[in-house]
């Protein structure tokens, strides 16, 4: 029996200029022997053609640079996002878009569960509705006797109703940051930041620690990923305790588990101690469970005004942003992370972030010289033309975040920092034209997972009012298409294994119903995915 | 189940809250206390206090534990909570950058919690340069302003660029951080009101203690103004005042904020009010307490 297996499809698209179209591709151990016509692995020995994959476009599978485990676990709970978006197993969730629908929602979900479940929503986002604020009477009506919580999608603030309220004690004597009232000094429901929410999220015994590791969060996380057409993806902030490593390296070694981790330490604390770690995990790496690199915090969110910008500021004239890890606190650890030969993935939302960043891996790569480092940044929003710049002149590659400009772009535009640096956002164009090792991301579950989705957001600048933001920093199709695959590969020194179709490298591939480029750039969202073969097994949906 | 106290340490990197950490954990103040830090770090504890270590807690022989955070803070604080038995105090270490009142707003919030005060450590040497930093002055100053207690390291307390950086910000009252007593006295001040000893404990040399007991009974609102006069430079209030024949009530003030709780009856009451040598004099306590303008009569 020949372990040559040679699929056959309608049209594949390599990413590799030597042979940048095909019809088929030989597998072989995992990986890509030949590609070509019917005959690319018969200078190999004996091959069985498999015609499964015959009538669909086959691409690189994507690589998410930027998401989140958490991305798996959210759907354990209800769903009330304004848009439609996708559970692990296929179902499609309505998007949300009126209080009486979210309250039929969670209705509905309080009709299927045990009595003594929580009756938990998320992906909640008030700014999309245009009726009233949600509110404790709202969520009175899904129940009067049992706790009912909804999560905004920042995980910020959460709306609960009356008896979630009593459970924490919360009366019209309390007078605590977070805990909101009405103009008649009545509890509204409304609970801002963690401080005000914990008491509820504790007695209804949601634990966001276990949303982040637990063995349902992890093969969900496997199953977002197949349906996005994603077969290597990260995990973006990682505490990595033993535990949680065990349980990692277990699941994922299974030979059914379809995508390739990438997860970073969260790199807080003492700097040597960080290095360590880093270095002690990267030792325990395997083919679908890649350890080593860090992820360091700056700053915080742009739509929550507490990214670092610089002059002249926000637009409503809010006070400058927080930084999450102080800016010497930044150097110290990047210089750490460069002497030891440990990777970073640094946040920086705001410009003025990005600029202590990448004055911190200036001063780094002077002291510790390492030619291919490769830190990236991430996000990257506000970056301009001499920090892009800056950033290729380094070796620093950005993984910028696209997907804002159609979430967040009106936004950006109306109340963060105004028309004219919200046309510059997330300029892709821009990175590309300095030279920068791009790529774009989700940051699921803060946006869905959608590689497709990502790219058509990096190619059409449309936000969700209709507008294109910024037409100058729109990029072509294939552009957008190596980002979503060969470029993420890049930022997690992978790209000599995965990314594109070239021999040698992992039989990974996103199977599609339509070729990217030959379609409608407008409708590159809408092509469906099928699944995707990783390390030559077929996953369709 | 008694309210939890949480208490947060806040204070820039560098300014001195390990140090001050590590004279908590290892300090005769007979309680039992838990302390959250974010890593081990420069945490050092005498190897003769030290009854054992792993990965994520230090147990020592005074009862005292210190354990990491990792991941969550605010789970990390609740697993506190589950912990049997509960430790007599939790004191959570902010991090160099972190809100201190982020954390602290969790101790009002958390019905099984109890506020014990935000102490913020100011870097003696480095302070000045901080708040000129347009990186960081904004956040250095929010960790001051927020503190019920505010506590300078490195440098006498009265050096004039540290009381000039101070006084510009708005802070009137501060203590020396190396005064490991008296930083105990403010936080941990939970003492049994009614006892003999706090009584007659005439002066300690780190800070004035005066008290009373067997008191008229009070309303809240009442207590509320009471307290609202008490003397600059007070850091550290408790009482049990009767408020009728079912309950009492149990009075805690940190620096400027106040925490009143009603409790079953106490067949005890008192009152015990603490502040620094120099900023405050038993006179000027006793003084307030003899005006409060209130008596027992008035209530009947």
């Amino acid at each position: 029996m020949s372990d040559i297996r040679v699929f056959k499809a309608k049209t594949i698209l390599t990413m590799d200029p030597v042979q940048p179209v095909a019809s088929h591709v030989a597998v072989r151990d995992g990986r890509i022997l030949g590609i070509g016509d019917a005959s690319c692995g018969d200078a190999w020995g004996e091959v069985i053609h498999d015609d499964r994959l015959a009538d669909t476009v086959l691409t690189p599978g994507f690589v998410e640079g930027h998401a989140h485990l958490m991305a798996g676990a959210m759907w354990a709970y209800t769903y009330v996002g304004f848009h439609d978006r996708i559970d692990p197993d296929g179902r499609v969730w309505q998007g949300v878009s009126t209080a009486e629908a979210m309250i039929a929602r969670l209705s509905e979900a309080a009709r299927d569960l045990p009595a003594d479940a929580p009756i938990f929503g998320w992906g909640f986002d008030p700014i999309f509705l245009t009726s009233e604020r949600v509110n404790r009477a709202h969520l009175d009506q899904v129940s009067a006797d049992r706790p009912v919580a909804v999560l905004f999608s920042n995980f910020h603030l959460m709306c609960v109703n009356s008896v979630a309220l009593e459970m924490a004690g919360y009366d019209t004597t309390t007078n605590i940051d977070g805990v909101v009232r009405g103009p008649d000094g009545a509890l509204t429901g409304e609970l801002q930041e963690m401080a005000a929410m914990f008491p509820v999220l504790r007695r209804m015994g949601i634990d966001f620690r276990t949303l982040s590791q637990s063995a349902e969060a992890i093969e969900n996380y496997g199953k977002v990923a197949t349906r996005a057409g994603v077969t290597t993806i990260t995990d973006l902030y990682s505490m990595l305790e033993d535990e949680d490593l065990d349980l990692m390296l277990r699941l994922t070694s299974a030979d059914d588990y379809p995508v390739r981790i990438v997860p970073a330490l969260g790199a807080s604390g003492v700097p040597g101690q960080v290095a360590d770690k880093a270095l002690a995990l990267k030792a325990r790496s395997t083919d679908k469970l890649r350890l080593g690199a860090v992820k360091l915090m700056t700053d915080g969110s742009i739509q929550g005004w507490t990214a670092r910008v610089r002059w002249p500021g926000y637009v409503g004239g809010q006070p400058n942003g927080m930084w999450n890890t102080a800016p010497e606190e930044i150097s110290a650890l990047t210089a750490e992370m460069q002497k030891r030969g440990v990777q970073m993935h640094i946040h920086v939302n705001g410009d003025e972030a990005a600029e202590v960043s990448l004055d911190a891996l200036e001063a780094a790569a002077r002291a510790h010289p390492w030619p291919g480092a490769r830190h990236v940044l991430q996000h990257c929003q506000l970056m301009d033309r001499a920090l892009f710049a800056r950033a290729a002149a380094l070796g620093v590659a950005c993984n910028i975040f696209a997907n804002h400009i159609w979430y967040f772009g009106d936004q950006h535009v109306a109340l963060t920092v105004g028309p004219d640096r919200a046309a510059r956002m997330d300029g892709v164009a821009t990175a590309l034209n300095e030279g920068v090792m791009s790529a774009i991301h989700s940051d699921a579950p803060v946006t869905p997972l959608a590689p497709l989705f990502t790219a058509w957001c990096a190619v059409n600048r449309r936000t969700m009012s209709g507008q294109v933001l910024g037409g100058a920093e729109c990029i072509s199709v294939a552009e957008a298409f190596e980002l979503i695959t060969l470029g993420a590969a890049r930022t997690l020194h992978l790209d000599s294994e995965i990314g594109s179709i070239s021999p040698g490298k992992r039989a990974d591939f996103a199977v599609l119903g339509a070729d990217p480029l030959a379609s409608d750039p407008a409708a590159l969202k809408d092509i469906p995915v099928l699944g995707t073969v990783f390390g030559g097994h077929v996953h369709l949906l | 189940m008694s309210r939890l106290p949480l208490s947060v340490i806040g204070g820039y990197l560098g300014a001195g809250k390990t140090t001050l950490i590590n004279a908590i954990l290892s300090g005769d103040h007979g309680l039992r206390i838990a302390v959250l830090v974010n890593d081990f770090g420069a945490i050092n504890i005498d190897a003769a206090l030290l009854k054992s270590a792993d990965e994520d807690t230090i147990e020592l022989t005074n009862g005292c534990v210190c354990c990491t955070m990792s991941g969550d803070l605010f789970y990390a604080i609740g697993d506190m909570l589950d912990r049997a038995p509960r430790p007599d105090h939790v004191v959570v270490e902010a991090s160099g950058i972190a809100d201190p009142a982020k954390i602290a707003t969790l101790a009002q919030a958390e019905p099984d919690l109890r506020y014990g005060g935000i102490l913020t450590v100011v870097d003696g040497l480095n302070f000045p340069r901080y708040l000129a930093d347009p990186l960081i002055c904004d956040q250095v100053r929010a960790q001051v302003t927020c503190a019920d207690i505010v506590a300078v390291s490195k440098s006498a307390t009265d050096a004039p660029e540290i009381a000039a950086g101070l006084t510009e910000i708005g802070v009137t009252h501060w203590l020396s951080a190396s005064d490991h007593d008296m930083v105990a006295a403010a936080l941990f001040g939970d003492v049994d009101v009614a006892a003999p000893e706090i009584q007659t404990s005439d002066h300690h040399p780190a800070y004035v203690q005066w008290a009373a007991r067997d008191l008229d009974p009070m309303s809240r609102s009442q207590i509320q103004a009471l307290m609202a006069t008490l003397p600059k430079g007070v850091l550290r209030c408790k009482a049990i005042i009767p408020d009728n024949d079912t309950q009492s009530w149990e009075v805690h003030r940190v620096g400027q904020t106040l925490d009143i709780s009603a409790r079953a009856r106490s067949s005890t009451s008192g009152i015990v009010v603490i502040g620094p040598q120099g900023a405050v004099t038993k006179d000027e306590i006793a003084t307030w307490w003899a005006a409060r303008p209130y008596s027992v009569f008035e209530l009947t």
